[in-house]
């Protein structure tokens, strides 16, 4: 019998994925590689992120992993952006070893979210 | 998405259930008839008595005669039995084998295998239907070509080969011609009789029998070489003690199937056309394989912008197959998909509905809301730039 690939957080992320979504007229960040592709859009004011949404394409453990990031930093600050890695999303999930490189899309996702909501609050100050 | 739902099975491709009358024989036979059937008491006697009607209800359902027939543990080792054995066999004649790029595992590793043995293969490819154009196979033979192996009906596409001018093109070389029968036999008609076939493979658990049990037609006057030694049983092409419950199980299953094939493919047929008119309006579906003349117990299909394994995910509780069905782990696009000319993203996409003599329109029913479901869902989430 095979092993089942997805955890109970796999399945609830995939299934109920409730940040799917683009939020009109937020930041954006847009990145794609090993045939995965993630777009992350966020509202962020006074420096925190109010509503953070995705679209994604990949396998159930991309899906999964950007629903749980949006679920996880909804609400926060975006200067806590800086401390996303994905090794505890990988974890939670139990992503396969040698699904890492798609997981890692969604660091550098993240990364060009963070550059562009820096660059807006940057234009705002000024 | 609950693991908890029931699943709706439409994987008959893959395998198929015992039958009630295969599940009943089996368990009379290992109460009543467990003894060696090699062996020449009383009790061997009788284990041998049920082996040779299963040999009869088998031979019944291929017209053959039943010395004809060669037990083995499933397609696969009849398949390696068949293509290793003749060209071993005919290795003095010539090196030179033909097969399809859309064959199983089964058949394709062997070819893999004898390439590493300094044998020739010749790799065929499909129409866009999957079908073997004939002019394309006569064009490959040589003088040195001792052996064809191309399957009956595909086990992805449910494409059905033209058997007939096949073997008649191969029998007027005199070059052997296997046939890969594991998806036709105890489903669609099949007369060896008439048909200029020199071996055909299959297995029982497609056709509602038990797994760990297959068989392999010899025709009269076809010559292969063992690849299993240590005992004289079955003429010494495959040694070892017969599994008599097992095999009165594939005997059943073809009795089974002689009477209700008819039946089932006219029901096959209805729950097809439905399954289809349900999911034929989306929007870029294609369908994998011919539109028309297959076996009506498959049906392929893609389509645009979705990810295979998300697919897959999003259909449960139906389980279905996509890439290759005997080797669903791999997310690799399926290569007789790729042999049909589909890109590696359209083959990716691709889902498998088999269907089975346990098929209701009820399930039917709910495998097309939930393809729609899903499709719907996965190209509503995919950012904009992939659906093409």
């Amino acid at each position: 019998m095979s092993d089942n690939p997805y955890n109970p957080a796999v399945r609830d992320c995939f299934s109920d994925p409730d940040h799917a979504g683009i939020v009109a007229g937020g930041v954006e960040a847009f990145f794609e590689d090993q045939g995965m592709r993630i777009r992350l859009s966020a509202d962020v004011s006074e420096g925190v992120i109010r509503e953070l949404r995705f679209l994604a394409w990949g396998c159930p453990h991309v899906i999964a992993a950007t629903e749980l990031f949006c679920r996880q930093f909804e609400g926060r600050h975006a200067a806590e952006l800086e401390q996303f890695a994905s090794d505890p999303i990988m974890q939670d999930l139990a992503v396969p070893v040698e699904k890492t490189g798609r997981i890692l899309v969604l660091e550098d996702t993240v990364r060009s979210l963070r550059a562009a909501i820096k660059d807006q609050l940057s234009t705002t100050q000024e | 998405m609950s693991e908890d739902a029931d699943p709706v099975y439409l994987d008959y491709a893959a395998t198929t259930p015992l039958s009630p009358q295969v599940a009943k024989r089996m368990r009379d036979v290992q109460e009543n008839a467990w003894y060696n059937p090699s062996s020449s008491h009383q009790g061997g006697r009788i284990s041998a008595a049920v082996v040779a009607l299963a040999a009869e209800q088998l031979a019944a359902l291929l017209s053959v005669d039943p010395t004809s027939l060669i037990w083995t543990s499933g397609a696969t080792e009849a398949d390696n039995l068949a293509i290793t054995g003749t060209a071993r066999q005919r290795e003095h004649r010539g090196k030179h084998l033909v097969t399809m790029r859309t064959e199983h595992k089964a058949v394709v590793d062997v070819f893999r295998t004898l390439e590493k043995q300094n044998f020739d293969v010749t790799w065929l490819d499909p129409d866009a239907d999957g079908h073997l154009p004939i002019e394309r196979l006569e064009a490959a033979l040589r003088d040195d070509t001792q052996l064809v192996s191309i399957m009956h009906v595909n086990n992805e596409t449910g494409a059905i080969q033209d058997v007939a001018a096949i073997g008649t093109a191969c029998k007027k070389r005199d070059i052997v011609l296997h046939v890969d029968g594991a998806q036709a036999t105890g489903k669609i008609p099949v007369d060896l009789t008439n048909l200029p076939v020199n071996l055909y493979s299959l297995t029982a658990h497609k056709f509602y029998g038990p797994k760990g049990v297959g068989a392999l037609f010899v025709a009269d006057g076809t010559r292969i070489d063992p690849l299993m030694f240590g005992g004289g049983q079955q003429r010494r092409l495959r040694p070892g003690t017969l599994p008599v419950d097992l095999i009165a199980g594939l005997g059943e299953a073809a009795a089974v199937a002689a009477v209700s094939m008819l039946e089932d493919l006219e029901k096959l047929s209805e729950l097809k056309s439905r399954l289809l008119a349900g999911i034929q309006d989306i929007e870029g579906l294609n369908i994998n394989g011919p539109v028309e003349g297959g076996f009506p117990g498959i049906l392929n299909v893609g389509v645009d912008g979705v990810e295979g394994e998300s697919l897959l995910l999003a259909l449960e509780p139906l389980c279905v197959a996509t890439g290759s069905a005997c080797n669903s782990q791999s997310q690799e696009p399926s290569y007789v998909l790729r042999a049909l000319g589909r890109s590696d993203l359209e083959a990716q996409s691709a889902v498998r509905f088999s269907l089975g003599r346990p098929t209701t329109p009820a399930d039917i029913d709910i495998a097309i809301t939930l393809y729609r479901r899903a499709v719907g869902k996965l190209r509503k989430l995919a950012p904009k730039a992939v659906v093409q």
